[in-house]
């Protein structure tokens, strides 16, 4: 069993009148229960030069109703320069240049997939990671 | 204009091999510029029933921006959970002790759902940043 924590730390000393301060740690566990995740993808990265829209994540690859945590971050330093992600064709959000997320995904049913759709053609670098719990293999 | 930073360090020592330890800050800010996010939300909300409801309404969010949600589900029991949707999209569960940062969209219609998996006190904390 491997050990796995994930922390935010959220702040700022101006968005309110009271500081933000905020610092939350996960450890990262199977579904419901206290044995931790033991597999992963590795942080892998990829400069994208197209703007189309790619699977990042294969719900099905990975077995409907996980408990599998993604983190993914758009490294690019143009501000003007976003990702687009969806799941099942519905938009979470944009990525853009220097932000990162990090989220539970279930793979809920076999078009869950998690989708990435770069702005623009001229090479836009993401890192993603996803921390699960296998991986349905394929036969060579 | 505020200045607000999410920093994420995911850590193990023995899911691999090469210890796992990585770091990033990101600078919340507008959506193509750096002009600084300087809206706040946050809340605590305790759940007794099982019903989805919105967490978050698109109401009164810019669509289509950089908005940034953070959810925390406070409970310390591992076996309940929160599923955290988008419209009528699943997006995943928090357990007892976990947390998710997202962009959100916040376009027609794309209202953050939570469904608490017991009618037990449930109880989870929200941070909308826009």
């Amino acid at each position: 069993m491997a050990t796995t924590t994930a922390t935010i730390t959220l702040s700022s000393a101006d968005i309110q009148s009271d500081v933000l301060a905020l610092t939350k740690q996960a450890t990262l566990h199977k579904g419901g229960t206290t044995t931790g995740l033991n597999q992963t993808t590795g942080l892998q990265k990829t400069i994208f030069t197209a703007t189309t829209n790619i699977v990042l994540f294969d719900s099905t690859v990975l077995g409907i109703g996980g408990a599998s945590k993604v983190y993914i971050a758009n490294k690019s330093t143009d501000p003007s320069e976003f990702v687009t992600i969806t799941i099942n064709a519905q938009i979470v959000g944009r990525l853009y240049a220097g932000d990162w997320m990090f989220t539970p995904w279930s793979q809920s049913d076999a078009a869950g997939n998690i989708e990435l759709q770069p702005s623009t053609v001229s090479s836009l670098p993401v890192e993603y990671m996803m921390i699960h719990n296998g991986i349905t293999q394929t036969s060579a | 204009m505020a200045t607000t930073t999410a920093t994420i360090n995911i850590a193990s020592a023995d899911l691999t091999d090469n210890i796992l330890n990585l770091t990033n800050t990101a600078t919340l800010n507008k959506r193509g510029n750096e002009e600084g996010l300087d809206t706040i939300i946050s809340a605590t909300k305790t759940f007794t029933s099982t019903s989805a409801v919105d967490l978050i309404a698109v109401t009164g969010f810019t669509g289509t921006a950089a908005n940034k949600v953070y959810i925390a589900n406070t409970s310390a029991d591992t076996t309940t959970y929160f599923t955290i949707g988008i419209e009528s999209e699943e997006v995943g569960r928090l357990y007892g002790g976990d947390w998710m940062f997202i962009p959100w969209d916040a376009d027609t219609d794309d209202d953050i759902t939570i469904t608490p998996s017991v009618a037990t006190a449930m109880t989870c904390e929200y941070i909308a940043f826009s």
